[in-house]
């Protein structure tokens, strides 16, 4: 009789603290995405309402006027393209080169491997961000200010990108290549039927990665883009900068249309997202 | 047979050709020249159309003695101090509540916590920067309803002493996600027996943590610390996207290395002095990743 009081007793305490658990951790969780539901919210109420003084999530009238004007006054359908288009193209030549690169190094015996294989290792401690002005002053020279190129060039390849990618193949049997190459399959071949398809996961961690961090990129596009239409998404949200106070919905509209995308294919492949930056630990 | 294939002439591989030259191009066009010539321009006055110029070592002199750099270079130790500690304790803390859940409720908060991680970087900071709205925003209300503030002292970004903690705080939200994620990673992986038999002994759960958890968490910690403090150095879009024009304001409380080094390159029309200023940042991160090398070469086994 008292053991089981004891131990419903018992029991009773761990539901609690289970409990008290779950509650903290759901209050975390809420405060962790609250800013981006009240981004979300906040974009179809009217700019007054937004910095009214008496706090209320919903809003009073609903309505799309930010969206209107962010489209109309901003190009924000070109800055779409524009974006899509750096992104997407910089993520293929990434994948492309990394894997490439990555078969070259870990598989493959030449001369002055090594010696490459430093300047790639090397390359990784001068991001764009310090060499900014002598890419500048090359740009300029290719004539590539305010062209695709010029925004794509300096992240087409990822020193890091091949890094990740040598690993990987290190992990490939050798002898898978070996027999390849006595079928008679050249180095092509073995790259495309055999490598590739070996590193698909890989492949798909590594292109989430580099399609957010173009997608974010901010200085480079400052320094090479001055015409309107070549504007990506990251300069036209930049022209909000001192005038949020000014145009509070406009900008939360523009937000949102920049963060939505992202956030509705991080709820359908959430695991990749998790999984693939948690392993590298490294993003933006 | 050796003889033979000694005659036969070794064909050139086709594969090895493309990919090599195409890598050391690339990296010459991008990594080896660019880094050579940055070198060279700090060491010369130019605004790339008229003036280019030898000055010699005039432009680390004027370094060493402008305000502004030792301001960007305090702010960016500083930010390197807040967001490594407070990032790292306050992601511990959330791994370890997580950690004691199972099941379908850990996967919800883990997707809650990890919002934010994919976001852009620029469009949030826009909406954290109406947060931090002066006097009326969200931020000020809660704040004064908490604590009893007056609201009309809660200007934040606009503040020269709380502007740079602010858009810390900002940061740490926003990638606390990815941090939990290591961390629980690291936590799933100490073998469950080494707990059970710490309880037999008597040992808290506070005691657990401190003794088994956090000693066994080294090789995440030092990781998070080597990214974070990288990332630290190299700041520059929240501070730009969350302060007004120029950037880095105001009254320079929230400059950093990056945008001083665009300003003064791509507003100023100084290139050398801009170049001069990479130069240091190219120092830091250099010392940064040799101490991770050797941080990373012990050897962490229990």
């Amino acid at each position: 009789m008292n053991r089981i009081a004891t131990m419903n007793r018992y029991r009773a305490a761990k539901i609690t603290s289970k409990f008290i658990l779950h509650l903290v951790l759901m209050v975390i969780g809420l405060v962790m995405i609250f800013p981006l539901i009240w981004m979300i919210i906040s974009s179809f109420k009217t700019s007054l309402e937004i910095i009214d003084v008496e706090f209320h999530l919903f809003p009073r009238v609903w309505t799309l006027r930010n969206y209107e004007n962010v489209f109309e006054e901003l190009q924000m359908v070109r800055g779409y393209i524009n974006s899509i288009i750096v992104s997407s193209a910089v993520t293929a030549c990434v994948l492309f080169s990394a894997t490439a690169a990555g078969y070259l190094f870990s598989k493959l015996r030449f001369w002055g491997r090594d010696a490459l294989f430093f300047i790639v290792l090397a390359s990784v401690m001068i991001p764009a961000q310090i060499v900014l002005i002598p890419l500048y002053i090359l740009m300029n020279r290719f004539g590539w200010i305010n062209s695709y190129q010029g925004l794509i060039f300096p992240f087409a390849m990822n020193a890091f990108g091949i890094f990740l990618m040598r690993q990987f193949m290190y992990g490939i049997p050798t002898d898978l290549v070996e027999a390849a190459r006595i079928d008679g399959a050249s180095d092509f071949k073995i790259y495309f039927s055999v490598i590739l398809p070996l590193v698909r996961s890989s492949i798909a961690v590594l292109g989430i990665l580099i399609f957010l961090w173009t997608w974010d990129e901010l200085l480079w596009p400052l320094v090479i883009v001055n015409r309107n239409e070549m504007k990506t998404l990251p300069l036209i949200l930049g022209h909000f900068t001192q005038a949020e106070q000014t145009f509070p919905g406009e900008s939360l509209a523009a937000s949102t249309l920049v963060i939505g995308p992202v956030l509705i294919v991080y709820g359908f492949f959430q695991r990749h997202f998790v999984r693939g930056m948690s392993m590298t630990g490294l993003k933006g | 047979m050796t003889v033979l294939r000694s005659k036969k002439k070794k064909p050139i591989n086709t594969f090895i050709l493309v990919v090599a030259l195409t890598v050391l191009v690339y990296y010459t066009l991008v990594g080896v020249w660019p880094f050579l010539f940055n070198i060279f321009l700090s060491f010369r006055k130019t605004d790339l159309i008229t003036v280019n110029k030898f000055i010699g070592l005039k432009n680390y002199n004027f370094m060493i003695h402008d305000p502004i750099f030792w301001k960007s270079l305090w702010h960016n130790f500083y930010y390197l101090g807040v967001m490594v500690s407070l990032g790292i304790i306050t992601s511990l803390v959330f791994a370890a509540l997580i950690y004691r859940t199972t099941g379908a409720m850990r996967k919800v908060y883990t997707a809650m916590f990890f919002a934010p991680v994919v976001t852009s970087m620029v469009a949030v900071s826009l909406v954290w920067t109406l947060l931090y709205f002066p006097k009326v925003g969200l931020f000020a209300q809660v704040i004064s309803g908490l604590f009893g503030i007056d609201r009309n002292r809660l200007t934040f970004l606009d503040n020269t002493t709380t502007a740079l903690i602010c858009i810390m705080i900002m940061d740490v939200w926003r990638d606390t996600g990815i941090r939990t994620v290591i961390f629980l990673a690291g936590m799933d992986e100490i073998p469950e027996s080494l707990f059970e038999s710490s309880r037999i002994d008597g040992a808290s759960q506070i005691k657990q943590f401190f003794r088994i958890t956090m000693p066994l968490l080294t090789p995440q910690l030092i990781f998070i610390a080597a990214i974070y403090s990288i990332n630290a150095i190299r700041v520059y879009i929240q501070i730009y996207m969350m302060t007004g024009s120029p950037p880095g304001g105001p009254a320079n409380s929230t400059m950093v290395l990056t945008l001083h080094m665009y300003l003064s390159a791509f507003y100023g029309n100084r290139f050398g002095y801009g170049s001069t200023l990479s130069m240091v940042m190219f120092v830091i991160l250099f010392g940064l990743v040799l101490l991770e090398i050797k941080a990373f070469q012990q050897r962490w086994e229990y």
